[in-house]
């Protein structure tokens, strides 16, 4: 008989949970700030009613889904149809190193981290409402990683925002 | 310096020079394939290049199963579905595509149709939606500029929805490019400027934007250098079968340079500015190369200062101290801008090239929504694409 076992891979639960806390706290994020940040309002009024978007891991996920609803964005469980916009982590260790945030969205692009299947003008669209979410839940010296330029948002403006969202805005959601 | 991970993938085997056409049969015969399907478009008919390149048949034995010649400026689903049915009914098993990136990317789309045996491209839109190696694809590029003949991406247009579809798949590359000075040589001199800069602004592009790798930088440098070297003389006296041949290799160096290290700012402009304006896009890449540049300069000031070895040579790089080399770049395109168009009449400001100041909010809209401009080592917003837009019109 071979002596030849085969190998079945295990999964890495750590990355894996890590990865979904933050997915759901960056959609919390996303629903709150549309609300509340002008300039968000202003890129997500061009996405038609009905509008989905997924961030998802392959191939197990976790995944992120994202439903424009009443002019709104709200996190939805699951939908019937295939998402309009998705990007695609190629792996948990590619999802681990942009959601921590270890690595911004424009070198993940540039490191082949990700696919994005859909319309590459709401891509660019959310990349943006994704900077400016950024600067709301990190400081600075975090944010000069991530991003190219750190959206312009008054001092004070920017704190306060942060405050409510991590104290009232994280749990209502609103 | 080496990026902390990167990828790089060209699989296509490139035959280059003197009567490199006459090699497909023999090439055709390695890929197994017997009974070729050829698409090309009216300019390259009328060109009488058709003439040249069927001719290299001759004494091969190779039948060529059907000519499409009808291909429209902008790839259309609609031609697609067609020539995906010429060929089933002539009963082909390759493609051989003839002419600058329509054609190409026509030809591209009706691969994915036949292998897939599908009639509905929709299917296969986006990144890595195809999962198996597509029928024998041949390319022979007219233009040398486009550099489509070395690239991973096809853009076809869908009349049905009104909508730019764009495939990205590496199955999506030529099994050979075939780049035969003879076929370059027809091209009137602006179109000859207007190319050259198309490929040097890839190259440019790929050397100094977020995705730059080792290898593909060794691609772009020497692609520009080449161009530098060549270009006025291509313009000049389009008989010039060397600068010709020089022009063709460059664009299709340069074509693998960007196919694996994205282009930028100038891009994204360029492809606004032709959507709003019909510019044709080297015209753009023309003009917007030395301005984004500009934009770009504080974050690309290493990597442009050492391409001005390769566009302006040893000795004017060695007399350039570091810190200026980046501005003395801009400086020198900006001179060789001057020369082509006082050779070809290449238009050096949106104006010129028919763009109105009235259309300069809707290029900077589409333009901050070009997926180009991921990939642009600074931001852009709005306000800063009509900066750059206002300089150059």
């Amino acid at each position: 008989m071979s002596s030849i076992k085969s190998y079945k891979p295990g999964r890495k639960w750590f990355k894996t949970i890590v990865c979904k806390v933050v997915m759901v706290i960056l959609g919390r994020a996303f629903q709150v700030f549309s609300r509340h940040d002008h300039e968000i309002k202003n890129e997500i009024a061009a996405w038609p009613e009905g509008f989905t978007l997924e961030l998802n891991v392959l191939p197990f996920g976790p995944r992120l889904l994202i439903l424009k609803e009443d002019g709104k964005i709200r996190t939805v469980g699951e939908i019937d149809e295939k998402p309009e916009l998705s990007v695609n982590f190629k792996n948990i260790e590619s999802a681990f190193l942009i959601l921590t945030p270890l690595m911004g969205v424009p070198r993940g692009f540039a490191e082949h981290r990700f696919i994005v299947i859909g319309d590459v003008a709401k891509a660019m669209a959310f990349t943006r409402c994704l900077n400016r979410i950024l600067a709301y839940l990190y400081p600075d010296f975090l944010c000069r990683n991530l991003m190219r330029r750190i959206p312009e948002i008054n001092f004070m403006k920017r704190m306060s925002k942060r405050l409510y969202f991590y104290t009232i805005g994280i749990v209502t959601g609103s | 310096m080496l990026p902390s991970y990167y990828e790089f993938y060209n699989p296509v085997k490139i035959i280059s020079g003197s009567k490199a056409l006459d090699n497909i049969p023999y090439e055709l015969e390695l890929l197994n394939a017997k009974r070729p399907l050829v698409v090309t478009d009216k300019g390259v008919e009328n060109a009488g290049l058709m003439k040249v390149f069927l001719d290299s048949f001759k004494n091969s034995g190779i039948e060529i199963g059907g000519i499409y010649s009808d291909v429209p400026p902008d790839s259309s689903n609609s031609v697609v579905k067609a020539i995906a049915k010429i060929y089933r009914e002539k009963e082909c098993d390759s493609i051989i595509a003839v002419g600058g990136g329509s054609p190409i990317d026509t030809a591209k789309g009706v691969n994915i149709l036949v292998t897939e045996n599908s009639n509905d491209l929709m299917e296969f839109e986006g990144a890595d939606r195809l999962k198996k190696p597509l029928k024998p694809f041949i390319v022979v590029p007219t233009t040398a500029g486009t550099g489509s003949e070395a690239t991973l991406v096809a853009v076809i247009y869908n009349e049905e929805k009104n909508v730019k579809m764009e495939f990205i798949s590496g199955y999506l590359l030529p099994n050979l490019a075939v780049i035969d000075p003879r076929m370059t040589e027809t091209m009137p001199p602006k179109i000859t400027a207007a190319t050259g800069m198309d490929a040097l602004t890839h190259a440019v592009e790929a050397f100094t934007c977020l995705q730059k790798n080792p290898i593909s930088d060794a691609y772009a440098f020497s692609a520009i250098k080449i161009i530098s070297h060549n270009i006025l003389n291509a313009v000049k006296n389009g008989k010039d079968q060397k600068a010709r041949l020089n022009m063709a290799n460059a664009a299709t160096m340069a074509g693998i340079a960007f196919s694996n290290s994205m282009v930028g700012a100038v891009h994204a402009l360029g492809h606004s500015a032709g959507a709003v304006a019909k510019v044709p896009h080297g015209v753009a890449m023309s003009v917007f190369l030395p301005h984004g540049l500009e934009y770009n300069l504080e974050k690309i000031k290493d990597s442009l200062g050492e391409l001005l070895l390769a566009l302006s040579g040893p000795e004017i790089f060695a007399a350039t101290p570091k810190e200026k080399r980046a501005l003395k770049f801009i400086e020198d395109l900006r001179r060789l801008q001057k020369q082509l168009f006082d050779e070809a009449s290449l238009p050096m400001t949106l104006k010129d090239a028919g763009v109105t100041e009235d259309m300069l909010g809707t290029i900077a809209t589409k333009a901050i929504n070009d997926g180009a401009l991921m990939m642009n080592p600074e931001e852009m917003s709005h306000e800063d694409a009509m900066k750059v837009l206002k300089k150059a019109f």
